[in-house]
């Protein structure tokens, strides 16, 4: 999390904000941050920095991936690893494991 | 009335370890200093494996280890008498190391006249492998006592390392540990994954692990 700050830090000084209102991140549920916890850690975080008024949104992104044999997108965690159309349990994983600095809302 | 508008940012907040790692990797290539990053779970035989491989190895190359621990330095006091030099790093509460601890680690230790490098992670089978060291390799253990479901329950370790050992092959006939089955599991995460079962107490397997560092090794120093 203190990465996190020390980025958005970083970026606020080179783009001239001064104000920052909302920070956005967004988190995949396969990876191994817990968005409870990164709530939790935030207001030890952000104590001190430009950040300590910010509100701090979470944007869960899902555990997507696509059958290798039929092509079928569907949800990881939801159907077990097992294609809910075909029952293959082949599959590439699309998207899920992010941790993102999505955006601010900021002046 | 402030005007507040959206500025988006969309950086990855592994993006600023990514480039550490990969800038170190690049500094240790032209140094031919071969760095291995280990991890495991806490108990594995980390450290009885680092002294067998230490032992093997110690007549064909210079090596150094570092030992990641949160707190204590039992493990760096074992390889220290073996001769070897060594490091001990404390991550201070933190389950696993960085790219900039490792770098840090490594000025401690000192790089030159050294072939290869041991680093021991913090014994923790989750965060060490969101993490890019930039070690040249990564290798895990996985022993016997602990389960032949491990590749189901940590995916992401299993799927990133070069090498997985199998430790504690020698306790086989007390533990319901099906080997075949560990196999497929990892195989299935990480065709690519080479696969050791060894026992770093009988020494067992120990031969094919070393040959695989020596040949990776000198790869890395042409």
């Amino acid at each position: 999390m203190i990465n996190v700050v020390q980025t958005v830090e970083t970026f606020a000084k080179q783009n001239g904000v001064t104000d920052i209102d909302t920070l956005v991140l967004q988190i995949g549920e396969l990876s191994s941050v817990i968005p409870r916890f990164a709530e939790a850690c935030y207001p030890a975080a952000v104590d001190g920095t430009m950040l300590e008024n910010t509100k701090l949104e979470i944007e869960i992104l899902p555990g997507n991936c696509i059958c290798d044999n039929c092509k079928n997108v569907f949800n990881l965690i939801e159907h077990k690893g097992e294609c809910p159309s075909c029952g293959s349990e082949d599959w590439e994983l699309l998207c899920g494991r992010e941790f993102l600095i999505k955006e601010i809302v900021a002046c | 009335m402030k005007s507040f508008k959206v500025l988006e940012i969309k950086e990855s907040v592994f993006k600023d370890n990514n480039r550490q790692a990969n800038l170190l990797r690049e500094e240790l290539k032209k140094r031919k200093t071969f760095l291995l990053n280990l991890m495991s779970s806490p108990g594995s035989g980390k450290t009885t494996t680092v002294l067998r491989t230490i032992e093997a190895l110690k007549s064909d190359v210079n090596i150094g280890v570092m030992e990641a621990d949160i707190d204590s330095d039992v493990d760096s006091h074992a390889v220290a008498k073996t001769g070897t030099k060594v490091i001990q790093l404390h991550t201070g509460g933190m389950c696993h190391l960085d790219a900039d601890m490792t770098k840090q680690g490594l000025l401690g230790l000192g790089t030159d006249d050294i072939d290869f490098i041991i680093l021991e992670n913090v014994g923790n089978l989750v965060c060490p492998a969101e993490f890019d060291t930039g070690a040249s390799k990564n290798a895990m253990i996985l022993s016997v006592p602990e389960g032949d479901d491990k590749p189901l329950k940590y995916p992401l370790m299993f799927s990133k390392v070069d090498v997985l050992l199998i430790n504690k092959i020698d306790t086989m006939d007390y533990f319901d540990f099906d080997l075949q089955a560990v196999k497929e599991r990892a195989k299935k995460l990480n065709p690519n994954i080479k696969i050791i079962p060894i026992s770093a107490k009988t020494g067992e397997g120990i031969d094919e692990w070393a040959n695989w560092l020596l040949a990776e090794i000198k790869k890395w120093q042409e």
